[in-house]
């Protein structure tokens, strides 16, 4: 039912489109192959992603955006999260429970994003499902409650919140946000954040606050707490001694939990050859620093996106080189300070195309059973063809 | 490292491209200028007050491929404050990079992930889009003069124009990406011809070479409507062309902020 409802949509809006002529339409298909080798078998899982983009600006100062997305998947689309967990953590759960655990990627048709902007010299407000990006982060964003990166791929496109948000800008260097994001039409209980940035020299710094509802689930027992949580945050971005600095921070009040922080702090430098290197530290205080300690909640709240990591501390490196002008090289690494296992990423980009952008990443785990990024987890990649229109 | 004190002689480059300009009014070149002087004219004239245009970038590789892009660029207080629109091709539509403070501040707005990112001054070194220009040589500036010590060498004819030849050597305390630099510059409409860079750590080694041709009066202000950087190391070359170029606009001052990225 939720499908033909995005299709008649779809259909409307392009029908609208050719008709007025004063609608873009663009998007991309991105066909990508994951190959994982896990427990001494090879896996492999396609999926087709066609993206289509609808924009609007006739109507003066204002802005018309929709985009849909379909996604078809193929090969292996059936997982359960346990058989990649450590065999202490899989005995604590009773077979008869294990199809709860299982993760299906299936086809999908769904409306991502859809506002309505309008915007004059100093103020902007939009209205709608939008991508909210916050924080200053490459590989995390603790100051961005919406949405969860991964590390793997951490500048990949994140989806759309349903918002309503105003900008203004009373100076060049001077904004203020407001966000209001429903949930249920529970005043109460919708998230509202406000955001002051500003700029001062060679550095941008904001500073947020937020009160939204957070839900922990108890994955054994799959009950759901909800409360109050109230952030207070910000961030900072400059540079220093001829290097790119920055960093980002929230501290959690929460009404019934323990209150909490998570930071991240990193720094970039372009050598005069072009190779690009960044370094990143994140601690997350809600995340245990013990390997041993993990339990299933630790990862499924990961894998729900209900906490940002598994372990407490992490180091996240990247190194970048053009090596033609078509072609980059790479690779960035995900380290685990608390429980010493690491993700090595190795990252290829190159433009076949004008508008044909082709992308290998491996992750090639090396930790050891049971830690954050442990080598049975399963090491492979994808590669990733993204073709413009 | 002072990063408000970094320049680059390849900011001529772009110079030249936006608004690498001579007023029709300039007073006409005298033969007794010194090398100081000529810069300063240069300096004085190649950043008109306001710019809005449309441009095209060609990057060919060493094996011949080649990429397109089209963009509008913005210019305002003689270059101090630069922005930058693709409009094509689709996978870069709509990217956006602002520059303030003669390029000393850059920030990049990418549609797909509506994420604005504020780059450090390091970052100035990495090519844009893979072309042979850096977002330092995309960024207007008049401080090369400062960084650079000048000397006019004997006149030589360029792309048959009579030419004065400068000669441009790296302070001891700059930080300029470029060891030494050559000019030639027309005598007459005072737009430099040819700009030879050599390598930040090899003065005799010819790192790149930007030509400028194609030079149209428009709005009083001669113009070069095509110039070329070639990467003498890598064998590759990016030409970029004014496909539509005026400089009586009168560009507000929010244009050339995060709002006005994102516009």
């Amino acid at each position: 039912m939720r499908n033909r409802i995005v299709l008649i949509i779809t259909a409307v809006l392009l029908g609208t489109t050719a008709h007025a002529q004063k609608v873009d339409i663009f998007g991309y298909f991105e066909p990508q192959y994951n190959g994982i080798y896990f427990d001494g078998e090879y896996f492999q899982l396609q999926s087709n992603k066609l993206r289509i983009d609808l924009k609007s600006t006739s109507i003066a100062n204002t802005e018309f955006g929709a985009d849909v997305i379909f996604v078809l998947y193929h090969g292996k689309t059936d997982w359960n999260v346990l058989d990649f967990l450590s065999e202490s953590i899989r005995s604590t759960i009773p077979e008869e429970m294990r199809p709860f655990y299982e993760i299906a990627f299936s086809d999908t048709l769904y409306l991502d994003n859809v506002y309505a902007r309008f915007a004059l010299n100093h103020f902007a407000v939009t209205a709608g499902k939008q991508q909210i990006s916050l924080g200053t982060g490459y590989f995390a964003n603790p100051t961005d409650i919406f949405n969860a990166k991964d590390a793997l791929d951490p500048t990949y496109e994140q989806p759309g919140h349903n918002a309503l948000r105003a900008d203004f800008q009373p100076s060049p260097r001077l904004n203020f946000m407001a966000l209001y994001s429903p949930v249920e039409f529970d005043l109460e209980n919708s998230g509202k954040l406000i955001r002051a940035k500003l700029g001062l020299g060679h550095f941008d710094l904001s500073l947020l606050g937020c009160e939204t509802q957070y839900t922990t689930t108890d994955f054994y027992t799959f009950e759901q707490l909800q409360e109050r949580r109230r952030i207070l945050g910000g961030d900072i971005v400059g540079e220093l001694l001829g290097m790119g600095i920055w960093a980002e921070g929230i501290y959690n009040f929460f009404e019934n939990s323990e209150n909490g922080y998570e930071f991240l702090v990193g720094t970039d430098y372009t050598f005069e050859s072009g190779l690009y290197s960044m370094l990143e530290y994140h601690h997350n205080s809600a995340a245990k620093s013990d390997a041993e300690e993990y339990d299933l909640n630790d990862w499924m709240r990961f894998l729900s996106g209900e906490t940002k990591t598994v372990s407490s501390a992490q180091v996240y490196g990247l190194i970048q080189y053009p090596l033609t002008d078509m072609l980059i090289v790479g690779s960035s690494f995900v380290l685990s300070v608390s429980d010493k296992s690491a993700a090595i990423i190795p990252i290829v980009q190159y433009s076949l195309f004008q508008n044909i952008e082709l992308t290998l990443v491996g992750n090639i785990y090396v930790g050891e059973q049971g830690t954050a990024y442990s080598n049975s987890l399963g090491n492979g990649g994808f590669l990733r063809a993204s073709i413009y229109f | 490292m002072t990063h408000h004190t970094k320049c680059n002689l390849s900011v001529l480059s772009f110079s030249i491209l936006l608004a690498a300009t001579l007023p029709f009014t300039q007073p006409n070149a005298q033969e007794g200028m010194t090398a100081d002087e000529i810069l300063e004219t240069l300096t004085e004239t190649m950043n008109p007050e306001q710019s809005h245009g449309i441009m095209t970038m060609t990057i060919v590789t060493s094996s011949g491929q080649e990429r397109t892009f089209k963009y509008e660029t913005f210019s305002k207080a003689k270059g101090e404050k630069s922005l930058m629109k693709y409009l094509e091709p689709q996978r870069v539509k709509g990217q956006t990079i602002l520059m303030l403070n003669d390029a000393n501040d850059i920030w990049t707005y990418f549609p797909r992930t509506k994420r604005v990112r504020k780059l450090a001054t390091h970052a100035k070194k990495q090519k844009v889009e893979g072309s042979d220009f850096s977002y330092e040589d995309m960024g207007a500036s008049n401080a090369f003069i400062e960084e650079y010590d000048a000397v006019r060498l004997k006149d030589e004819n360029k792309e048959g124009r009579p030419c004065y030849k400068i000669e441009l050597t790296r302070k001891p305390k700059s930080n300029a990406s470029y060891s030494r630099a050559m000019l030639w510059v027309d005598k007459e409409k005072f737009v430099p011809l040819v700009v030879d860079y050599y390598h930040e750590d090899d003065p005799q080694l010819k790192e790149k070479q930007l030509a400028c041709k194609d030079i149209q009066l428009i709005d009083s202000i001669y113009t070069p409507m095509q110039c070329t950087m070639y990467n003498k190391l890598d064998n590759t070359y990016t030409s970029m062309n004014i496909v539509e170029i005026t400089y009586q606009v009168d560009l507000p001052d929010d244009l050339f902020t995060e709002m006005g990225m994102q516009k």
